[in-house]
């Protein structure tokens, strides 16, 4: 049996050679399919990196025209700017007895600047994630299958 | 045939002579990191992988107590010659000599014809922080010159090469405005900046931030995004831009009047410690703090408020009679009797009231009301004693700094019964703010413990901070408790009544205000021989509940030497600005106000 078979390569021999065609060809395909992944990934990754260097530009010409506008503001409210603009207004200085006082409930003039949320210590006891996406499966299995669920349905996060 | 292929033995040259030259690139790879050459040969290529570039963060803004920006930073440009790029110095030093100061057309032609080495990249610093205004002129004669070559297809004039690239500086939007409460930044050299006195030197560490140095690969798969660099946090001052632009205006006023060498005067909060305006002379403009020695010639000090100790008079009487009622040992109504007009100190040393005159029997607040010195000399050493006098000084703070938080505190340290220099006749001058030398900043939290029901509260010019968007509130701290509530106001209701006896220079319509003035003799090297007096007035107000403590000094006047006649008006000058800025009403309205 072992002889026919042979026999039966030997009297086609293109065969073989069609064989050996195949796999060079699978070869290729493979090898091409490789180098156009890499090739693709690599121009990804390229124009990526040039990207972030065209956004970090962007950022500082961004900071740069943020801290060029705050300058500009604030020498435009400086208190000489102001008081010329107030006088040019018709504006005089205020005489304290002249004046009528009015008591405003809940005004404070000696209130604390904000310009930021003050410094919190207490960490938050809600989670912002829910529990669905923090649970493993394992966890999921146990609590689910291998237990007798506690009866109520999370409601976490549902409103 | 002897079974071996065609060309077998060129096959295995080939293949020999193959595996020889790949163990020999092998070997000399090996070799080459391990020669003394191979650390250049790294930091060589290193270069062609990117540069590593220090990113400084932005400086803290700083804001006064109602958010305006007294400090924070603006563009300026950095304009450098890279030689890879220059192909036409001539337009370049042309450009850069016409357009940038300090620069000239031979000086950047040599620059931009230095030869040019392959191996290495050459760049020249031309001028820093230039102005916006600069760079746009640049911009315009570069579009200029590109259109010229269009017209004429040359390659010249051409401005390649110059180049020039953003950078923050500092920049004080209210020019001289509290200068010598910010300090200045010295932004110039960058590597080695930092904040030069006041608020810039004593929050440097934290305005500053942290520099981060990170590599930049040229390779663009490498790129990565830069790490977030917090910029310096910022600072919310207990200054009022209104107050100090006031207190400014007022100083300066009252130094072309008076013919005074200089002056200061401070306003803080007595309840909270916090300093809402300080002024100080000679002001500055820290957008030009290179022109520093101009303005500070010598020992000139940047703010006397803080660095400056001086004799202070009779302001200091006012510590002595506190001491005197808080231990009991007098009254506002216990009589001294001023005979004579001279008390003799040891039976050696007299000591004279101000007119040399003898004012016969007075009470404590009629010592006060016309400043004697004999009487506070025998309150000092009969009454006190050297032991407690002393004690009470040093629990008003005098002899040590206060701490507030500015930089360049100046302090003179107290001359104390144990130490060998010291007389019975210091106690007696020291009774009436003389051969003692204080800040004004330490009398003004001293007087603030005595406006504060015997409180004192540490003084401060920074209210809050402002980092990693959290913003952090000082918490007014109580130092000492010199003197109890009842001696407070006590004093507070003598000094009141001396004024209004006095029909003083100091008061002000519709307020009720207590305060002291103060005449001292400025030492020289033989004694009190000048005729030159340091004039001061130390008042706070309204006398029933305090909200503001005001101190005036104005140094060597000219149009008198009496701080009666100099630094009292320019309190009730201040008062007078101060109550509207601060929305106090009249003492009749805002009672009013109370009892409804």
């Amino acid at each position: 049996m072992k002889n026919q078979i042979l026999q039966a390569y030997k009297q086609a021999p293109w065969r073989i050679q069609l064989q050996w065609i195949g796999l060079f060809l699978l070869g290729l395909v493979l090898i091409a399919s490789i180098t156009g992944v890499y090739l693709s990934i690599s121009a990804q990754a390229a124009t990526s990196g040039r990207r972030i260097q065209y956004l970090e530009s962007q950022i500082s010409t961004i900071n740069n025209e943020i801290a060029e506008l705050t300058a500009e503001l604030a020498a435009a409210k400086s208190v000489d700017s102001m008081q010329s603009r107030a006088q040019s207004l018709g504006f005089i200085p205020l005489n304290p007895h002249n004046a009528i006082y009015l008591e405003v409930p809940g005004y404070n003039p000696h209130a604390d600047l904000v310009l930021a949320p003050p410094r919190v210590n207490i960490i938050s006891e809600s989670p912002t994630v829910l529990s669905s996406y923090r649970t493993s499966l394992w966890e999921w299995l146990v609590s689910n299958i291998w237990q007798t669920p506690t009866g109520d349905a999370p409601t976490e996060g549902v409103q | 045939m002897n079974g071996k292929p065609p060309f077998y033995r060129r096959y295995v040259v080939v293949a020999v002579a193959c595996v020889i030259f790949a163990v020999a690139a092998l070997v000399q790879m090996v070799r080459i990191n391990y020669t003394p050459f191979a650390t250049d040969l790294i930091a060589r290529s290193e270069n062609y992988q990117g540069v590593r570039k220090t990113i400084y963060p932005p400086r803290g803004t700083i804001y006064d107590r109602k958010g305006n920006i007294l400090a924070t930073n603006q563009i300026g440009y950095e304009v450098g010659i890279d030689l890879k790029f220059v192909s036409d110095p001539e337009s370049i030093a042309f450009a850069a000599a016409t357009l940038f100061d300090g620069l000239d057309y031979p000086d950047v032609y040599a620059l931009a014809s230095t030869e040019k080495r392959a191996d290495e990249n050459r760049y020249f610093v031309l001028s820093s922080y230039v102005s916006k205004d600069k760079i746009q002129e640049l911009e315009q004669l570069d579009a200029n010159y590109t259109l010229r070559r269009q017209e004429t297809k040359s390659l010249k004039p051409s401005l390649s090469g110059l180049v020039w690239y953003p950078m923050q500086q500092r920049t004080y939007p209210e020019g001289t405005l509290a200068s010598n409460v910010l300090g200045f930044y010295n932004y110039f050299s960058r590597e080695n900046a930092q904040g030069v006195f006041g608020v810039e030197e004593a929050y440097n560490r934290l305005l500053t931030g942290k520099p981060q140095t990170v590599f930049m690969p040229n390779d663009p798969y490498l790129v990565e995004a830069l790490p977030d660099i917090e910029p310096g946090a910022s600072l919310i001052l207990t200054i009022d831009r209104e107050i100090q632009k006031m207190l400014e205006d007022t100083l300066q006023a009252a130094l072309d009047w008076s013919g005074g060498e200089g002056g200061t005067i401070i306003v803080a909060d007595p309840k909270t410690g916090e300093i809402l305006g300080m002024a100080s002379t000679p002001f500055f403009d820290p957008n030009q703090y290179w022109k520093y020695q101009e303005t500070f010639p010598g020992i000139t000090p940047y703010n006397r408020a803080v660095g400056t100790a001086y004799e202070p008079g009779s302001v200091f009487k006012v510590i002595t009679m506190a001491a005197a009622l808080d231990s009991g040992v007098a009254e506002p109504t216990t009589t001294y009797n001023d005979a004579s007009g001279v008390y003799w100190v040891a039976n050696s040393w007299p000591i004279y009231n101000w007119n040399y005159g003898a004012w016969g029997v007075q009470d404590m607040t009629g010592c006060m009301q016309h400043s004697l010195n004999v009487c506070l000399a025998y309150v000092a050493i009969d009454l006190l004693g050297e032991e407690l006098f002393y004690e009470y000084l040093q629990a008003f703070g005098f002899g040590r700094s206060t701490g507030i938080d500015l930089a360049s505190e100046a302090n003179f340290p107290l001359r104390l019964p144990d130490n060998n220099q010291w007389m019975e006749m210091d106690l007696a001058t020291n009774s009436f703010g003389q051969g003692i030398a204080v800040t004004p900043i330490q009398m003004v939290t001293a007087i603030s413990a005595i406006a504060n029901d015997g409180r004192m509260m540490a003084p401060h010019v920074v209210r809050g901070v402002v980092d990693k968007g959290q913003q952090y509130n000082v918490t007014p701290q109580v130092i000492n408790n010199p003197i109890s509530a009842e001696a407070a106001r006590a004093i507070t209701e003598m000094l009141a009544y001396s004024l209004e006896e006095e029909a003083s220079g100091a008061l002000v319509n519709g307020y009720r205000v207590a305060g002291k003035t103060g005449t001292g003799q400025i030492p020289t090297e033989l004694g009190y021989t000048s005729t030159q007096t340091n004039t001061s007035f130390v008042g706070w107000g309204p006398a029933d509940d305090p909200q503001f403590v005001v101190y005036v000094w104005i140094e060597k006047p000219t149009i008198s030497q009496w701080g009666s006649e100099v630094a009292a008006p320019v309190f009730r000058d201040v008062v007078e600005q101060l109550v509207k800025l601060m929305r106090i009403p009249p003492d009749n309205i805002r009672q009013q106000i109370a009892q409804d």
